[in-house]
Formats: structure tokens, sequence, C-alpha cells
């Protein structure tokens, strides 16, 4: 009689096999195993959630004390509409409960309290953590927290705004194979990643013209943001004359031009504050989702640093952001 | 809520008018409905009608309900449309669970019996079930797809209507399609893409000068994926290349040439299709081949392992066997989510005008690293499906009959054509059918076409026939035929 350990296996050997067929199941096992930790959930991450609970992965830790909300659940597909009615869940349990449909194979559970609050050991708990929307202060903070673990604790911070999606990713050091065009075998390659502050130091002058203008565009609102204390997504049209004259002091100091910098990007993007698009939500997602999967399973060539989208003109754009002294790989 | 009438701004009601706050939920898509900007499609009008028509006025077609299907009625509903269909003919297999998510794999809990056997408990597996559970089901599995989606998302989006329909897209009537403004595919074959390509382009009509009557378009986003890789794309018939004008875009399907089976295999595939085409046929003669019998799979399974020996081909697996054989295309959640998400994205667009549109085609490599990259294309002016008029010369004295017969012999339509109808700017000129028509045609077969034509030395003929999905345009021009006599100049 075969073991229950055995059968596991022929059960996800069954439910997994069009993905096994792809990766293999030596990268399923690996999945299998990758703990996740979700702060902050957004329709983006929801999508996100959805892919990698779906795939198989280990468990899923969600934290976001926000309370459930209408406007919360428009991009969030996660969120069944009757559960709204006062209930006084948050979302990362309203979540949960709908991810553990999606795959009973997959523990996930909810973590409750304020990221900034948990003691640096708290990272040793995961093998990667998403961060949704938040602020450019506590993106570091975390990002700078994961990089001091003994094990390594990849790092991704996602946010769709309107049209617009950006992504970053931090696999510190990171070996995984990947089968180039033309070559029999998988040969094995070695990545280095800068840190999100070493990436916000690199200086704009040294961008080249065909640069992506959003990254430019979301860095100045990340940083006004900061500045004036405002929550991430808040912004609206009547901030833009401010936004302007930020963006002149942001360029000033980059001695870069302000038109590195279009008046109506930004304009679209304070307009829209924090709302997301679905589609948009899912493509972003979809994207994470796969670069999540690649990390963990060690296999396959991650995004390396930065990805921006406009669905606009449906243009996708890898932009690698490395200080002048890393050995760029 | 009283004072939501008095804010000059305020977003309309949404559909559930309870009072409830529910105005907020569609306040991410009323922001790109409700603004104007240099980004927008021609003849864009930003205002509250938009998204009440997206709701109440537009009806979407969903061809599929697969991988793509089920990210696309997530991703529509979403975004606003109130009224969806979806249409497909299979029911769910448990290798769908991987990413068809609104199809579920359930445990349900039956009563705590004392004692349990372990091999009850082994079946249940799962890693997280601390129950002591004896009633597994897999909740979904066997159900139609169609009918199973349609449920979950009207349950999870409240006032989006999902129609489904658990048959084959050739089942329908033709008049079926006409019901819809947009038509979106999530599927997986060439050969349905080519059918319901043919369907939309034979709706519409030309103009003389071979614009096509913008009323009688009916836009076709198209998605499809095969493990990392993806495609979206929009098909406008008779503006864009239509499905069969840029079939090349596609990689060719991965058939061997049966000398390779038979002498020189390389590949464990090659060892695999040889037991499988030729082998079966030879040693279990009359019988037929069912690949989800697990005994002829096995059966091929042994064979071909036997001739890897033989040709000293290591690699071929039971899980090969069964891929090559049932010709399985791996797929993943992640890939798509990003196209399907895509084609959501031009279909609001296209409903709505809210923002430049794709133009026109749009590949995803989630590989080495991303490739995400939109290229514009021609159509084909003389493709056979779409083009206002294939051109075709004849002689000036040619009967109907032999210009039938000229169809007939033309490479292009050859296969597509058994026995031609022949119309003329909604003339009958020759029905095959029915037989009532044919009779009364029957006599224009003899005359000169030229004539039937009212002397017109160059015009488009509607051609019809039973293999036809839509109609075959073709744009005749009369030439000087070399026995022909010109009146004017005879005698001098």
């Amino acid at each position: 009689m075969e073991s229950v350990s055995e059968l596991l296996t022929e059960q996800e050997a069954a439910i997994y096999d069009r993905q096994i067929r792809i990766w293999g199941a030596d990268a399923q096992r690996k999945l299998s195993k990758a703990r996740i930790l979700v702060v902050g959930i957004t329709g983006v991450v929801a999508e996100t959630c959805k892919n990698i609970v779906l795939a198989g992965i280990g468990s899923l830790v969600l934290m976001d004390d926000s309370p459930m909300t209408f406007e919360a659940s428009a991009a969030n597909f996660l969120v069944p509409f009757d559960e709204l009615e006062g209930q006084g869940n948050s979302i990362a349990t309203v979540c949960a409960s709908s991810l553990r449909d999606f795959n009973p194979m997959v523990q996930v559970s909810v973590e409750e309290g304020g990221i900034s609050s948990k003691p640096d050991e708290f990272y040793d708990r995961f093998d990667a953590v998403i961060m949704g929307r938040s602020s450019l202060t506590l993106r570091t903070q975390v990002n700078e927290a994961c990089r001091k673990r003994p094990h390594r604790v990849a790092f991704y911070s996602v946010d769709c705004r309107g049209t617009c999606g950006s992504l970053f990713v931090d696999l510190q050091r990171h070996s995984f194979t990947s089968k180039k065009a033309g070559d029999d075998k998988a040969a094995q390659q070695d990545i280095s990643f800068p840190s999100l502050q070493e990436a916000l130091n690199v200086p704009w002058s040294s961008f080249n013209k065909r640069t992506s203008k959003l990254l430019f565009a979301l860095r100045i609102i990340d940083q006004f943001e900061v500045d004036v204390g405002r929550r991430p997504g808040q912004l609206s049209s009547q901030d833009l004359p401010d936004l302007i004259s930020y963006r002149g002091k942001m360029c000033a100091i980059q001695k870069v031009p302000e038109s590195f910098v279009p008046d109506n990007l930004l304009q679209k993007l304070a307009s829209v504050g924090g709302t997301e698009l679905p589609p948009v939500c899912a493509i972003i997602g979809g994207i994470l989702g796969q670069e999540l999967i690649k990390a963990m399973s060690c296999k396959g060539e991650p995004l390396k640093n930065f990805f921006f989208f406009d669905a606009s003109d449906g243009k996708g754009i890898i932009e690698c952001v490395v200080p002048s002294q890393m050995n760029d790989h | 809520m009283a004072d939501q009438q008095q804010q000059p701004s305020s977003l309309p009601s949404s559909r559930t008018d309870d009072g409830s706050g529910m105005e907020n939920r569609w306040r991410d898509i009323d922001r790109l409905l409700l603004r104007s900007g240099n980004l927008v499609g021609p003849g864009f009008e930003p205002g509250p009608e938009l998204r009440e028509a997206l709701e109440n006025d537009f009806r979407v077609l969903v061809i599929g309900a697969g991988g793509l299907g089920c990210e696309l009625l997530k991703d529509l509903a979403l975004s606003g449309f109130g009224h969806i269909d979806v249409i497909d003919m299979d029911t769910i297999d448990v290798s769908n669970l991987n990413r068809q998510f609104l199809f579920r794999i359930v445990v349900s809990f039956g009563s705590i019996r004392s004692s349990l056997s372990s091999k009850a408990r082994a079946i249940c597996g799962w890693k997280s079930c601390t129950a002591v559970g004896v009633d597994c089901r897999m909740q979904d599995v066997g159900k139609p797809k169609s009918e199973v989606a349609a449920a979950r998302v009207m349950q999870r989006v409240k006032g989006v209507t999902v129609i489904p329909h658990f048959c084959k897209i050739e089942d329908k009537d033709i008049a079926f399609y006409k019901d819809f403004q947009i038509i979106v595919l999530g599927l997986d074959s060439l050969e349905a893409r080519s059918y319901i390509n043919s369907v939309i382009c034979g709706f519409v009509e030309y103009e003389e000068d071979g614009s096509p009557d913008l009323s009688t378009i009916k836009p076709l986003v198209d998605g499809g994926t095969e493990g990392f890789k993806g495609h979206a794309r929009v098909i406008i018939p008779g503006i864009t290349p239509c499905f069969h004008c840029s079939l090349w875009l596609f990689p060719p399907q991965i058939t061997f040439p049966l000398c390779t089976l038979a002498e020189t295999p390389r590949s464990p595939a090659h060892c695999i299709e040889y037991a499988h085409l030729i082998q079966w046929g030879q040693d279990r003669i009359g019988e037929y081949f069912d690949a989800d019998n697990p005994e002829h799979m096995k059966w091929i399974y042994d064979q071909a392992l036997k001739r890897g020996e033989q040709f000293n081909i290591s690699g071929i697996t039971y899980s090969l066997t069964q891929g090559v054989v049932k010709n399985i295309v791996p797929a993943i959640a992640s890939t798509n989510a990003v196209v399907a998400a895509t084609c959501a994205l031009e279909t609001l667009k296209i409903a709505t005008m809210c923002s430049t549109g794709m133009d026109i085609y749009m590949q995803y490599t989630g590989t080495e690293g991303i490739y995400l990259r939109t290229v514009p294309h021609d159509k084909d002016r003389n493709c056979i499906i779409c083009s206002p008029g294939v051109p075709l010369e004849v002689d000036k004295s040619i009967t109907l009959q032999k210009f039938i017969d000229t169809l007939l012999k033309d490479s292009r339509f050859k296969l597509k054509l058994s026995k031609p109808s022949v119309s003329y700017h909604g003339n009958n000129l020759y029905m095959q059918a029915p037989a009532v028509l044919e009779e009364m045609t029957r006599p224009n077969l003899q005359e000169q076409l030229l004539r039937l034509m009212g002397g017109e030395t160059s015009d488009v003929l509607n051609i019809n026939d039973r293999r036809l999905t839509g109609v075959l345009r073709v744009r005749v021009t009369f030439r000087e035929g070399a026995d022909t006599i010109d009146m004017d100049t005879a005698g001098t």
C-alpha cells in the first residue's frame, strides 16, 4: 500500500500536470516548499496571489488590516460581494478565505499588525516578500530588512495606477538554470541584484534617452508622497501644480531637464490617484506571478530589475537600473 | 442617500441602487470613462452614459471557458460589461484546475467517524487537512465548463448576467453571432478560429469603392497561449488583417514525416508516434484507439519503449506518451492571465473608445525575462475570406457556366468550393439550391456574364457555397478576348 506522501504527489501530479510539463517535477517540488509573505492587498496583489496559489506554492501569509470596502473590491476578484456588509473583516481575512478555495493544498493564513513593527526575525519565515502599494520609505525599510537575513529573502514591490503598472525585483544573489536557444542542455547562471536603495541612488543623468518615462514619473510621485506626508495613491488632479514644481526640484537635483518627465504623464498619474483597472492588474499580476515562480524554482532568467507597463500603448518595458560599480550581469 | 443628488459630478448609481455606497464600486472604470485626454479614440465622449452602455447595451460573446475563458469572464465582468455570453463544448477535467480558477476542487468533510481507514485519509491527502474527513469530492470535475464558469462569475460579481452555451461553435446558427457587438476568443485551435473568422468576415458588406459598411463590422479580439508564450490581437474585419490573411503568423504545427517515423526515428516523440500511428493499426487490427483508455495508452507506451531501446533513444516516459498522443498543450495560469487581460482591455477600448486601440498584435513571451511587443500589420487585399473583391480576370465573352468552371479550377478557391452559387448586387444569377430557384436561374448559365452584370467591365460578384462559412467576394474584370471582334473597327 502506497504511503500517504506518495499519494499526495499523485494528487498534485494530476492537478499540476499541465505545468509540470513546462517546468518539470523538480521545479514543482521546489515551488511547493516556497513560503511567501504579501503585504498590502490591492487588486494587482490579489491577482498575483491567485496565480501563485493556483501554481501550488507551499504557503502564503497575507498582511492587510484595512477594513473591507466596496472600493477595495472593485478591482479585486477575491472578494465576494455579499461579504462586504459590515462584518468587520479585514481585507486579508476575506481574501485568504477565497484563496483557500482556489487551491486547498496551499496553506493560506493571515498575519495581523503592521509590517514596520515586526522584528527582524519575522522575515526568516519567508522565502519571498511582495509589497503592494506602500510608501517608498516602507518599501526600502522592508527591502533592507530582507537583505539582512541569513537565508535569501526575495523582495518584490508592485503597484498599479490607472492604465500604468510597475514592478521592482530584488533577488540579491540568484542562481538559475535556463536553456538558451540552440543549446541542448540547460546551463546554470548567476545573477546579482542591487537593493532598492542602491537602485534609487543611481543618478538620472546616467540613464539614456530611451529610458521609460514612467520610471521617473513614478519616482517623483513616490518621493512627493513621502515628503508631503500623503498616503500612497491619494493624489488627485488638485495636486498637479505642486507635483510639477516638485518635479522641477527633483530634476534640478538630478541635473536633468524638466522635459525628462512629460507634463501629461504626471497629469495622468495624478488624476487617477490610486484607482486600479482590473485588466491592468491581471496583466501585472500575471507577470509578477511568473517572476515569483521562476525565482522559487530557480528556473528561467528573472526580470532585472524594474518593469513598467502602460495599457494606453500596450508596451511593457524592462529597465535594468544598477549602480555603475556593480558587476553587471 | 440624499447628498449624492447634490453633487454635480456624482457618479451614477450602480447596478443595485440601494443607496448603500455602491456608487464607489465603479470608481476605477469611471476614471477612464468620465475624462477626456490626448490618448482617447476618435469620437470619444466622456460621460456616465458610457458605463451605462457597457452595463446595459453591450452584448459580448466569449468563446471558450478554459484557461483564457475564465480569466476573460472575470476581467470583463469587473470592467463593467453587464451582458456576457460564454460558449464551450468541454467538461471540466482535473488537469484544468491549475489555472482555470472558476472550477473548484473541494474537500467536503462528512461526519467524523471513530475509525478511519488510512486509505481514506490518504485519498484525502490534503497537506492542510487536519479534520477527519471521509467524504472527498472533486466538486466540479465532469460538469460543463460554460455552465460552472457562468455561475461562479455571477456569484462573485454582482449584477452581471452571464449566459452559458454548452455546445460547439458550429452548432449555433450563424444568426446567433449577429446578436453580439464584440466577440472575444479564448480558443485552442486554428480550425475554430478560422471558422469564427469566416462567419464574422461574412457579415461585412462593402461599398462600391471597396470600403466596408461600418455598421456591418463586428470586431474580434483573439487571444492564444501555449506554455510561456501568448498573443493577443484585434481583428476588425474589412479594416485590419483577418485571421486568414495572417495565418502565416502561427508557427507550423508539428507533424512528423512518415518515413522518419518508419525508418529513422531520432526522438522519443518519433517512437511514440510510430506506435500510435503505425503499430496500432498493424497489431490491433480493427480496434479503435481511445486516448482516454489507460490500457490503450499503456500499450502505446510499452511499444514506444521497445522501439526506443531498438534505436537507442532514451527519455520515453508515460507522461510524454500521453502528451504526444493527446497533443497536450502545456499551460500555466500567469500566461493566461496576461493574455486574457490584454484582450479584455482591448474589448473595453473598442466598446468605449476610451483609449487608443492596440495596433494590432501583441506577442508575450515569459521565458527569458519578459517580451511584450505590439506590431502593426497590413491586411492582405487578396485574402479570400475578408477581401472586398479577390481579383479575377475573365474573357468578355465568357458565359456564367464557364465562369463557374473557372472558379472551380482556380487554385485559390478550389478547396473552398464545390457547388458555388453566384449573385450580383443582391440578384441571384445562379442558385444551386433550393431546386425551385435552381430551375429558375438555370437559363442564366448560358448567358454572357458581362450582359448579366449590366455591361459593367469590373464589379464584384458574391459567391456562396456550402463549403464556405462566409461569402467569397470576387472582383471580375473583363478583358478583350482573342476571338472577340471590335465592331467599330471591323472592316477597316
